[in-house]
């Protein structure tokens, strides 16, 4: 197998009592769109600067295409970095900016020339080339940073937070643009945020980062359909957070007290009968129907391998090819269902049924119980 | 646009102008009347310490036909630009490392560069003087230890500049602070992930960045040693004579007040042309200066 693009190797990076970085090992592929995705203070940035070359690590080796760099200072380590607040340079122009690391490489000026004219073509830049910074939207902006990263086709693009400067229209269409050119141009991308749907839009593999460890590193697909723990299941996409008791284990699959009712989840590695565990379930695989005739009371309930619940439908959040039904439980919770809106005709205050397989979503010991 | 109140005030630019007004005039009557006056008395004469207003050019004339003011006024200018680099060339330093890694010092820091002004400027120079002179520290403790005094130290030329250095480098060492803590340091890592070595960064962003603060700075010490009176006076010896020094004696020893308003008069087009000089390499808007210039 030929070398990883980028490899750490149980990196760990200290700010006094605080371990930013807490033995962190990875390896990224060639062509491959990678996603750090973690609350604030988990230790991205930390991670993407020990990366750059401007943190030093206080234990382990980080490598890039097979070569050693841990002692190598930022300049030597061939790798493009753009940042969340931008950071172009204000004294030069687009061009200017734009072509700072082929000058730096010392590459002759008509090669320099030639890149720049393809950089602006593939970003949409053409016809900015005289602008100074200070006259760009933030869009542009974003654009000149990301091409000042990309036009020496550098081993290893790392991405800080680019978009979250950018309002929410720009934003979804830089999402799409920023994969379309890490498709194109085979670069492997890093790519930090704190936003999942970020995240799950645009990598193709995403490590869950908690106080400076990978709480879970997998495809993405992987990380939403089989979170690895709670935070998981709980940062990365809308679930439904249900805290129960087991009552009963049978194989693969365990009965949750809940609500004074039953459900069947998951079994948790090593549960046992009486645990404490903490259930979830995502918007999306819940079903809500009217309640029908001989409805109501069903709290908690299996039959036919479905989990079903009935409450009382409290409001419709109309998201636009979505909606979420917000439904109260008897005891007080509420379940938030995400369905398509022109599906059922329901109305505040009706009594509804909510139907999910038995056995789905995902269930873990709950924490310090 | 906001409701009724807003017609009946003046406008901001008129209420402005009514704070700015009381310093404005004080500044304008403090430094150009006195400007206007020595422009005129250039034009006239003097004889036995009287001035009479008989318009003639007879002072330029001296003024730039006599050997011994081109001597004057070059050495001031080359003792100007000499001091002028050695201040740049040991402030930045000075600055850059109070502004990048002086922390929450860094306010003291640059309070304490201000300490030796406590005393005034020839309180400060008559240390200088128990400094470097023949019975100063430096040489007393070469003779002590049996060794030969620095003769350059002793009214020279060598001391009157030290002398200059040491009362000004703190003018360019804060100017450039100034300049220098409103700077995104970031932007050198961004350089230098970009491939830029260290001083390639600094050549590249740190200092076309700092500009502004590195030009106050160079005026801020140019001009006044250009004018420079004390220090050679206390410092130098015979063969310091600077152009300021001689200035100065024509409104006091001499009494040729007009040719010392030409003197004067010189002067200050000298140091207009420093600032002319200097004012077409500032691009405030593309500095990352952060006061923006209104249109
Ligand atoms: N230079 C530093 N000195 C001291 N502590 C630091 C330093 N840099 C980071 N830390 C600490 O390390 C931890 C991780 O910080 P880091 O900036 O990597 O988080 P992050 O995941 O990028 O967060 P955010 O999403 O807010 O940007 C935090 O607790 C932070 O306070
Ligand atoms: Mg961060």
């Amino acid at each position: 197998m030929p070398n990883a693009a980028l490899e750490l190797d149980s990196v760990t990076r200290r700010f006094g009592p605080v371990i930013a970085v807490d033995r962190i090992s990875l390896a990224i592929e060639q062509d491959e769109f990678f996603a750090l995705l973690g609350p604030s203070g988990s230790g991205k940035t930390t991670m993407l600067r020990l990366i750059a070359g401007l943190e030093q690590p206080d234990e382990g080796q980080v490598r890039i295409a097979g070569e050693v760099v841990t002692d190598l200072p930022p300049y030597r380590r061939g790798v493009g970095m753009v940042f969340q607040n931008f950071l172009l340079f204000p004294h030069k122009t687009v061009a200017e900016n734009i072509v700072f690391p082929l000058r730096m490489q010392k590459m002759d000026r008509a090669q320099q020339q030639k890149q720049l004219g393809w950089i602006l073509e593939l970003l949409h830049l053409q016809g900015l080339e005289a602008r100074y910074p200070n006259e760009l939207s933030g869009g542009q902006q974003q654009r000149v940073a990301l091409a000042r990263g990309l036009i020496s086709r550098p081993a290893l693009l790392l991405l800080d937070e680019p978009l979250a400067n950018l309002d929410r229209e720009l934003r979804s269409e830089m999402e799409v643009e920023i994969r379309r050119y890490q498709k194109e141009l085979k670069i492997p991308f890093v790519y930090v945020t704190h936003n999942q749907e970020e995240a799950l839009t645009m990598s193709d593999r995403i490590a869950v980062m908690r106080n400076g460890r990978f709480e879970q590193i997998g495809a993405k697909t992987e990380i939403y359909t089989n979170p690895a723990s709670a935070f998981v299941a709980a940062f990365v996409g809308h679930a439904n957070r249900l805290d129960g008791q087991l009552s009963e284990i049978d194989g693969g699959l365990a009965r949750m007290n809940w609500a004074g009712g039953q459900l069947l989840v998951p079994r948790p590695a090593d549960a046992k009968s009486g645990d404490r565990v903490r259930y979830f379930i995502k918007h999306e695989d819940l079903e809500v129907t009217a309640a029908g005739l001989n409805g109501g009371g069903l709290n908690g309930h299996v039959a036919n391998d479905i989990n079903q619940v009935s409450g009382t439908l409290r409001d419709i959040i109309f998201k636009g090819q979505t909606a979420n039904y917000i439904i109260t439980l008897p005891q007080g919770t509420d379940l938030v269902v995400s369905d398509t809106p022109r599906t059922i005709t329901l109305k505040p205050s009706d009594p509804v049924i909510v139907r999910w397989p038995a056995g789905s979503g995902a269930c873990f010991a709950a924490e310090g119980a | 646009m906001s409701g009724l109140r807003s017609g009946k005030r003046l406008h901001p630019e008129l209420r402005f102008l009514g704070l700015a007004g009381p310093g404005a005039a004080f500044i304008v009557i403090s430094l150009l009347l006195p400007l206007l006056s020595i422009v005129v008395f250039s034009f006239w004469r003097t004889e036995s310490y009287e001035l009479y207003a008989d318009w003639n050019l007879d002072n330029y004339r001296t003024l730039l036909g006599e050997a011994a003011y081109r001597t004057f006024f070059l050495r001031s200018l080359v003792t100007a630009a000499i001091v002028t680099a050695i201040c740049l060339v040991c402030g930045w330093p000075v600055a850059y490392f109070i502004a990048r890694w002086g922390g929450r010092y860094r306010l003291l820091l640059v309070l304490l560069l201000a300490a030796p002004f406590f005393t005034g400027a020839i309180l400060r120079i008559t240390a200088l003087q128990g400094l470097l002179g023949p019975i100063g520290l430096v040489n007393m403790t070469l003779v002590e230890l049996g060794l030969p005094p620095i003769e350059a130290l002793m009214y020279t030329q060598l001391a009157s500049g030290l002398g200059l250095v040491y009362l000004f480098i703190s003018f360019m060492v804060t100017a450039i602070y100034l300049s220098l803590v409103n700077f995104n340091f970031e932007l050198l890592e961004v350089a230098k992930i970009n491939g830029a070595k260290p001083w390639r960064a600094f050549i590249e962003i740190t200092w076309p960045l700092n500009w502004i603060g590195t030009a106050i700075g160079i005026v801020l010490v140019f001009i006044p040693c250009l004018a420079n009176v004390v220090t050679p006076r206390f410092l130098g010896g015979p063969d310091a004579t600077s152009f300021g020094m001689s200035l100065s004696q024509q409104f006091g020893e001499t009494g040729t007040w007009a040719l010392g308003s030409a003197m004067g008069v010189f002067l200050f087009l000298a140091s207009f042309a420093v600032i002319l000089a200097i004012w077409p390499t500032i691009k405030l808007k593309r500095s990352g200066f952060t006061g923006a210039v209104q249109q």
